[in-house]
């Protein structure tokens, strides 16, 4: 028996829209201490992982650990009935086939229940090692977002190279080049709009900003985003989910060659 | 250029700059109807006196000034402000029309847009293309540093393009701080000044018999003296016009002036050579033609854009003669009004140097009736293994009957060809191509297209071959039709391996850093 409640419903319908568009189908993975998700893109080059932890649902009980195939469009359909400001009920028996979303709207006078099939999914759960970066660079997630999004419109990869003077997002297209340099900024009002940047190497990687663009999908989810970089690893983009947990993009990086554009 | 023929620009002026709105300059008049400077200079004088009331005017006012007698100066100055700026020249200064234009653009360098651009295009051409900047021929600026080619053959010569510039600059600016050219400026203003007399003159004989009379209220003041002294000397001026610009015409080589001749000279030639040998080999009824059509949605410098490289195919196997009439698809609208108002005779107007100019000419209509001739040969045109066959049958190749240039029709003749079954030929089509170049126009092309990879040899054989043989065409939209096919398919190419994803190989995979649990 699986039943969770999750008072701001609308952070559901968040999760749903930045991970949809990177995986068509995952399994949600229920147990006692939350509600996870792990999926890789279809081309293996991105990974996404997911959490929401017992403590942020107002009513949390999962019986037995529990891992549901779900087909995420659909599940963002379903979604899309829910008000901004409902209360999500999910639930699911022992045994059953089929997850229901229960929408209350706040004053409790509309109550909408949404029945999906779930559907059998295989799925490799990737170990992810903790790891030790060699840069992490915490940024507001609209300035990140903005900054690939810009880019993708020159170059199809960013390098993210990370120095002691900032941090600095690089493309090149048939157009042209740009640079992009956000610099340590710890000087503002509030803390969210700073960008602090942790180095204990610098760290120069090529990413491919067709996926940069998908995890920038996640925004409305955190106002800060942390940037992980070292060299030999994916790197990692990960929003906060406030009081819940997390959801974190890996993504391995291009494999450089001399031509390729390194900055200088 | 007989007056006749130097009259019929007139509607066509008309037509660029009340339809159009373009400044018409007589450099820009000049290069593109391939009239020496003066003429065309006189040429706008002509135009101003019929159609002076409905356009304004900027005027070219040179002299000495009378606040710095030392200096020589050119001034630009409109029609309104002519008298105020004359003042403050001394006694007699030169005045010339210096452009026509619907009314005085507020930003200056629009004066100047419509003949950067066609300049551009000019300089652009291959070193080797003879073009009238290139070899000076139609500069009225003589001094050492230019060097004017006036045999056409001799533009591989490189001319001091550098220098061109400084002459044709030198006008525009407003004071003109003095250098070398002054002298001989001078000199050929005075010329010019002589000459332009003959314009009133031929104006009023001809403006009788003129279609479409203009009301024709000009303005005499705006006319400067020696304009109305040179009136009386009209008829001697006339016969001397007429002479000059025979000659005019000749020095920029008749062969450049039309197709047909210069076999030697002509870039395009070696292509119909090429053409020629294949059919020669297999010689049944197979139509060969290739097109080259140019659309060319701007305004401002279209002329050049609608440039057509067509070259008749004298063949001995059959003769099939098409009439075949083009007209510019994508200013439909535009040429009909073009036809209707102003009444431009299109065939008529010269082609701009070497390369063989169909003016507004390709129209839907008679796209269809290509089409028709296409299929035609498509049908059973073969595919003979020879790229250059294919490449050869991409387009038709038509000359202007140069005895009779006025005409309306142009004559196909379509090449025959070794024929095969039909079975094997290649299906192919013609599509409408919408892109913007470079400078931001929009250029509409019909291309054959084919859905044979082959196509995409042949594309490139024929692009290179263009580059290669008909240099004049290769900034043309016509020309471009192919090459710019296989630069899309470039283009596309070259985004799918850059855009490759998750297959591109410098891509690394989630699955070398993670082990499967």
């Amino acid at each position: 028996m699986l039943e969770l409640r999750l008072v701001q419903g609308s952070l559901l319908k968040k999760v749903l829209e930045a991970i949809k568009e990177l995986v068509t189908d995952a399994n949600f993975d229920c147990s006692a201490t939350g509600f996870s998700l792990q999926a890789m893109d279809s081309s293996h080059v991105a990974l996404v992982a997911l959490l929401l932890r017992s403590e942020g649902f107002e009513h949390y009980r999962c019986d037995r650990n529990l891992s549901m195939g779900m087909n995420l469009n659909n599940v963002s359909k379903m979604l899309k009935c829910a008000g901004n400001d409902d209360i999500i009920t999910l639930k699911a028996d022992d045994g059953s086939d089929t997850i229901t979303f229960m929408f209350e709207s706040p004053n409790q006078d509309k109550i909408a229940d949404f029945e999906m099939k779930l559907m059998d999914i295989d799925s490799e759960h990737l170990g992810i090692p903790e790891a030790e970066y060699h840069a992490i660079v915490k940024m507001p997630s609209t300035e990140f977002a903005r900054i690939c999004k810009d880019l993708s419109s020159i170059g199809d990869t960013v390098v993210i190279s990370v120095t002691k003077e900032g941090v600095k997002f690089s493309t090149r297209g048939d157009i042209g080049t740009a640079n992009i340099v956000c610099r340590q900024n710890t000087t503002v009002d509030k803390p969210e709009e700073a960008t602090i940047i942790e180095m204990q190497e610098p760290v120069s990687l090529t990413f491919a900003l067709r996926y940069m663009n998908s995890f920038t999908k996640a925004t409305p989810l955190s106002s800060t985003v942390t940037i992980s970089l070292s060299s030999e690893l994916p790197v990692v983009v990960e929003y906060k989910i406030a009081d819940m947990g997390y959801i974190r993009y890996y993504l391995a990086p291009k494999i450089e060659d001399d031509e390729d554009m390194k900055p200088e | 250029m007989a007056v006749g023929e130097a009259l019929a620009l007139l509607p066509q002026i008309e037509a660029l700059v009340s339809d159009k709105l373009q400044v018409v300059s007589y450099k820009w008049l000049s290069r593109n109807f391939s009239l020496t400077s003066n003429y065309a200079k006189r040429l706008l004088q002509e135009f101003v006196d019929k159609h002076g009331s409905e356009l304004e005017v900027i005027y070219t006012l040179s002299g000495w000034l009378k606040n710095s007698p030392q200096n020589y100066h050119i001034k630009l100055a409109s029609g309104l402000k002519l008298a105020e700026v004359k003042q403050e020249y001394i006694d007699n200064c030169s005045v010339q029309v210096y452009s026509v234009q619907a009314c005085i653009p507020k930003d200056p360098a629009l004066l100047w847009n419509a003949e950067f651009v066609q300049a551009e295009e000019l300089f652009n051409q291959p070193l080797t293309a003879e073009n009238c900047l290139r070899d000076n021929r139609y500069c009225g600026v003589s001094n050492s540093f230019v060097k004017r080619t006036v045999d056409g053959k001799s533009a591989g010569a490189t001319p001091h393009p550098m220098n061109l510039m400084g002459a044709t600059t030198h006008s525009k600016t407003n004071t003109v701080s003095k250098i070398s050219l002054v002298q001989p400026l001078e000199q050929g203003q005075v010329g010019q000044s002589a000459k332009l007399g003959v314009k009133p003159s031929t104006l009023e004989t001809s403006s009788d018999k003129s279609n479409n009379p203009a009301p024709e209220n000009f303005d005499r003041t705006d006319k400067s003296d020696f304009v109305k002294e040179a009136t009386s000397a009209a008829q001697a001026n006339k016969k001397k016009g007429q002479s000059e610009k025979t000659s005019s015409a000749s020095s920029g080589s008749l062969a450049n002036l039309w197709g047909r001749a210069s076999t030697k000279l002509k870039p395009s030639t070696p292509a119909i050579d090429t053409d020629k040998a294949v059919p020669k080999a297999a010689s049944t009824a197979e139509a060969q033609i290739c097109a080259r059509e140019a659309a060319d949605a701007s305004g401002s410098d279209d002329d050049d854009g609608h440039q057509i490289n067509y070259k008749r195919e004298s063949n001995g196997g059959s003769n099939r003669k098409r009439k075949f009439i083009m007209d510019l698809s994508d200013d439909d609208g535009d040429e009909e009004n073009v036809v209707n108002l102003a009444s431009p005779d299109p065939p008529t107007k010269p082609v701009l140097d070497c390369t063989h100019h169909v003016d507004h000419l390709v129209s839907g209509k008679n796209n269809l009736g290509l089409e028709k001739i296409k299929k035609d040969t498509s049908e059973t045109w073969q595919d003979n293994g020879s790229e250059r066959d294919s490449s050869s049958t991409r387009g038709v190749f038509l000359q202007k009957i140069s005895e009779n240039p006025v005409s309306e029709g142009l004559v196909v003749k379509v090449q025959k060809d070794a024929v095969g079954s039909a079975s094997t030929s290649p299906q192919r089509r013609k599509v409408i191509k919408t892109r913007v170049d470079e400078r931001g126009r929009e250029v509409t092309e019909v291309v054959w297209e084919e859905s044979e990879v082959d196509t995409k040899n042949s594309e490139k054989k024929n692009t290179a071959g263009d580059h290669g043989n008909r240099p004049p065409m290769v900034n043309k939209a016509p020309a471009s039709s192919n090459s710019a096919l296989s630069n899309a398919a470039n283009k596309a190419g070259s985004k799918k391996t850059a855009k490759g994803g998750g297959k591109d190989n410098k891509q690394g995979n989630i699955l070398s850093f993670f082990k499967k649990v």
